[in-house]
């Protein structure tokens, strides 16, 4: 019993097949388009929101969330691999047979096959001086020559090795596949955050849905990290300054940047993202209870801050020294400019809703260069996207003003007069008088402008106070990717092997020619036939004008 | 299809012969020239690609790469006259001619410039290659409606015309393109770079390409007809590029981090001779179908005259996606490595490379069922076709609709 050499017999011939080649590709191809359309990769949370809870789960087990490693997909690949290296397996063997061997004899029936096909009469000389001649024309070309019966076959081959390309370029997609498993079993590709100053040998990578953790034979300390800004603002380059430490020694210190990274024990270290690092923020509490008291408190980005007393607690999220904005009114020619350090923070309490805010440390100076006084963007949200600003009113960089703020509001408090105008003018007259005594500010009509701008807006806010960015020691974290790749010069091999075989195959086709001579009636038959297995239509070009250059040679022609 | 004219066996024979090879060397020479001052030049990369090829340097190191180049090939000519047959030689350098040509337009537009102290990032309305681009527009508009006149009225004239408007607007889109990069430097050294950055760039290399691609078959095939297809498909573009210009997606803007490398200069041409060839073939593909529609109505038009035989136009199909697919397969491979060198892996089932996959699976289908199954006419035809629709949505589509690592060619 022969049987199960048989089944596997089938098998393999099965595997070698165009359909199952096709059938293959086919499925890659959709499947491919399915994880272009659903985001791969993201937080599970966000596709419980997005897909609800049966479709995520659905989703979730057929590994749709990452799609391209999970294990349909990978055994896709492994078929189309086993499919590709049986089709080598069959044919490489015949294609090399059949571009050895070149018979010079055609049969009538082949030669009636030809469609590119010239003959001529001629006599016993000229045939001679025809057959020099076709060697001469195609220099070049390799030549072999038969004699059957009466009959005398000349046959001229060019690119013989054509059939190279097929196997070359199905040997590369194979090469490369292999290169592509080797790089996702013994390679490694993950994230590394490293605040200035700081080392750290651990990289995290998502595997599936879950995130995992990997030690690096080598730490990396950052000892700096800039970002380098195009006049309109744009980033223009980010870069770091990093030292490998291996085994306790500093190895190595290196820059490196998008597009330049650096390379260690088959380890790149690319430039993939920055952040803050945690950088030491001081914050100016500006007490709302109208009591004028300002004080100043000290935390870091990402560490939350609790006031006792109150229960009020800042979250900071991020904090950012530039924040180009384009400042043009819709319509307008583009106007960018930087609006200064910036804080993020959630701001909770009891009994208040929490809020995102982004407090600027300077106050906002129009397109025309008046200062409109300190402001906020503030979220109800928490989202990004719904940040509306508030104007403050008060210029919170200068003490005076809202000392200034403060005395109008008692002076305002203890008035007697009637009238609403003539009121607010004594008052902040009287309140000029408190602050600044002999010697007014210069822009006494901003300041005026603040006062009132703060009456209308500082009594709405609902906060014990307003945190305002006073200063700050910036750190960035920068961020890495770590990769090792051992397939990737397999990938490279096969990748020139498959432009190569392409390059083989398409331009430079088997040509082949024949002269075939038969006697007919004392004088000679002559035949000229040409193939090509591809291009054939500027072979036939060519084959015209090779006519062309015969006949010139040896006078009549027939058709 | 017919014997090729009086006119390019005029032309070609400059081609040939000597002039030829001595042309050819020295563009030859150039470009070792210059990869030679790249490798070998000590101050190289202090200044940016562009300004180093312009710099008194730069000019001496491929000026005297071209004149040795010359010398040799002459030398060479002389020592084996069967060089002078080069079918190599004779195809390369009408190509090599047209990009000098094309860099002596740009040196000509440059001519118009505004003086530096007029150059604004903010409003790059008085630059002159937004002129020649409008100009370049009108001519292949014009080109497109002489095509498709043509197939009506298919006087020798007015197929000269298409022909020569075709031309006329692909040069004036590359010069323009020459001449862009320039500015970009003119306007800020820092912002300057190659002009194949954004959707407006990129669309304007795309006609050109198309429109090159195509004319290098007309000229060998007399497939004039085919010209009312591809020209169609380069007009709707050019309508798609207007609509950009006119939403403010045409400024030349400073390049993201990501963008900053050699690779790019490589990676983004290469890929559109692709995208370029595939769009041919989709020319072709509608001709064929147009062509197959008229005869199986038995029609007696007399544009049936005008139109390449079915035959020939499947073949012409395959012809570009013979050019398309290496190329596109070489610049999917480059930017593998350029991944790799930015992204830290060849490959990371980003949506642009995804896609990029699809495109070059969907051609390798219509290649296995040209070759292996010995498939012919409709079906691959609406496979010529339908393969350029998956394309622009590889192109655009992409871009438009998905996110991921390509995100710079978004729409904004």
């Amino acid at each position: 019993m022969n049987s199960l050499g048989d089944v596997f017999k089938s098998i393999w011939v099965r595997l070698g097949s165009m359909s199952l080649a096709i059938v293959l590709l086919v499925v890659l191809s959709i499947a491919s388009v399915i994880g272009t359309v659903l985001l791969q990769n993201q937080d599970q949370g966000d596709y419980l929101q997005q897909f609800g809870p049966l479709w995520y789960w659905v989703f979730r087990s057929l590994g749709l969330f990452d799609m391209y490693h999970s294990w349909w997909f990978l055994t896709l690949l492994g078929f189309l691999m086993l499919s590709l290296a049986a089709c080598l397996w069959r044919n490489v063997p015949r294609m090399l047979k059949e571009m050895r061997s070149r018979h010079p004899w055609l049969s009538e029936r082949a030669m009636d096959r030809f469609r590119l096909k010239q003959q001529w009469l001629l006599g016993e000389e000229e045939v001679a001086s025809i057959k020099q001649r076709f060697r001469e024309v195609l220099a070049g070309w390799e030549f072999k020559e038969a004699a059957e019966g009466d009959m005398h076959f000349i046959r001229a081959d060019k690119g013989r090795g054509n059939k190279w390309g097929y196997i070359l370029v199905h040997a590369a997609l194979l090469v490369i596949l292999i290169g592509g498993w080797v790089s996702v079993e013994f390679g490694f590709r993950g994230d590394m955050a490293v605040p200035e100053g700081q080392s750290e040998d651990e990289i995290s990578f998502l595997q599936g849905t879950e995130r995992k953790y990997m030690k690096m034979p080598f730490s990396v300390r950052c000892n700096s990290f800039s970002i380098d800004f195009f006049p309109t603002g744009a980033p223009k380059e980010f870069r770091s300054n990093l030292t490998i430490i291996d085994d306790g020694k500093e190895v190595l210190t290196q820059d490196i940047i998008v597009n330049e990274p650096l390379y260690y024990k088959g380890v790149r270290i690319y430039q993939a993202s920055f952040g803050d690092g945690g950088s030491k923020i001081r914050f100016r509490l500006f007490s709302l209870d109208g009591s004028a008291k300002v004080r100043d408190i000290e935390t870091r980005v990402y560490e939350t801050w609790k006031d006792e007393n109150s229960g009020v607690s800042i979250e900071v999220t991020d904090f950012k020294p530039f924040n180009v904005e384009n400042m043009a009114e819709p319509g307008q020619p583009k106007n960018f400019r930087d609006l200064g350090p910036a804080v993020e923070y959630i701001l909770r309490g009891p009994g208040l809703k929490p809020v995102k805010i982004k407090a600027f440390m300077q106050p906002f100076i129009d397109n025309d260069g008046i200062n409109q006084g300190s402001f906020l963007l503030v979220s109800l949200s928490g989202d990004a996207k719904d940040y509306q600003p508030v104007s403050l009113g008060l210029d919170l960089t200068n003490e005076d003003e809202w000392r200034l703020f403060h005395a109008f509001y008692r002076h305002l408090s203890a008035s007697k007069i009637e009238d609403a105008k003539q009121r607010n003018l004594l008052a902040f007259r009287a309140a000029l008088a408190e602050v600044y005594g002999d010697h007014p500010p210069e822009r006494v009509q901003d300041a005026a402008m603040h006062v009132l701008q703060a009456m209308r807006m500082l009594p709405k806010l609902p906060w014990p106070y307003i945190p305002m960015l006073e200063d700050f020691d910036q750190v960035y974290y920068t961020g890495l990717q770590l990769a090792k790749d051992p397939g990737m010069n397999i990938v490279w091999v096969g990748s020139a092997l498959l432009v190569l075989g392409l390059c083989i195959m398409f331009y430079m086709p088997h040509r082949k020619l024949w002269l075939v001579i038969r006697p007919v009636d004392g004088r000679m038959r002559v035949f000229l036939l040409g193939m090509a297995n591809r291009n054939e239509m500027a072979f036939a070009h060519h084959f015209n004008e090779i006519f062309t250059k015969l006949t010139r040679e040896s006078g009549r022609t027939i058709t | 299809m017919r014997a090729t004219t009086m006119d390019s066996n005029r032309l070609g024979s400059l081609n040939r012969g000597w002039t030829g090879l001595v042309r050819f060397g020295a563009y030859l020479g150039v470009m070792l020239g210059v990869s030679a001052m790249a490798m070998f030049d000590k101050s190289y990369g202090e200044s940016p690609f562009l300004l180093e090829l312009l710099s008194m340097k730069g000019v001496l190191w491929y000026g005297s790469a071209a004149l040795l180049g010359a010398g040799l090939a002459a030398i060479l000519g002389a020592v084996r006259p069967s060089l002078h047959e080069s079918r190599l030689v004779a195809n390369l350098v009408p190509w090599l001619d047209g990009v000098l040509l094309m860099i002596g337009l740009a040196f000509a537009w440059a001519a118009f410039e505004p003086a530096a102290s007029q150059i604004d990032y903010e409003d790059q309305s008085n630059l002159v290659s937004g002129r020649v681009i409008m100009a370049m527009n009108v001519v292949f508009l014009f080109s497109a409606i002489s095509y498709i006149a043509h197939l009506f009225a298919p006087e020798s004239f007015i197929g000269r015309l298409a022909t020569g408007s075709a031309y006329v607007g692909a040069f004036l889109g590359g010069s323009a393109l020459l001449l862009r990069w320039y500015e970009s430097y003119l306007i800020d050294v820092e912002i300057g770079h190659a002009p194949v950055s954004n959707l407006y760039e990129v669309f304007i290399l795309l006609f050109c390409v198309t429109t090159f691609v195509y004319l290098a078959l007309e000229r060998r095939y007399q497939a004039r007809a085919m010209g009312a297809f591809v020209m169609t498909l380069v007009a709707v573009g050019v309508f798609f590029g207007i609509w950009l210009d006119s939403v403010g997606q045409a400024d030349i803007k400073p390049l993201v981090p990501a963008l900053q490398s050699y690779w790019m200069k490589i990676h983004v041409p290469l890929n559109f001779v692709g995208y370029g060839a595939f769009a041919v073939a989709c020319g072709a593909g509608m001709a064929y179908l147009f062509r197959h529609r008229l005869e199986a109505r038995n029609s007696q038009s007399r544009l049936l005259r005008v139109f390449p035989t079915l035959e020939q136009l499947d073949q012409l199909a395959y012809k570009s996606i013979a050019i398309g697919f290496p190329a596109f397969t070489l610049a999917t491979i480059l930017g593998a490595a350029w991944a790799a060198e930015a992204w830290g892996g060849y490959w990371s089932w980003d949506p642009k490379e995804t896609w990029a996959l699809i495109v070059w699976l969907v051609y390798g289908a219509y290649l296995h069922a040209r070759i292996s199954h010995g498939w012919h006419g409709k079906a691959l035809a609406w496979w010529a076709v339908a393969g350029f629709l998956v394309t622009v949505f590889c192109f655009l589509g992409v871009n438009m609709y998905l996110s991921g690592l390509h995100s710079y060619g978004r729409l904004s």
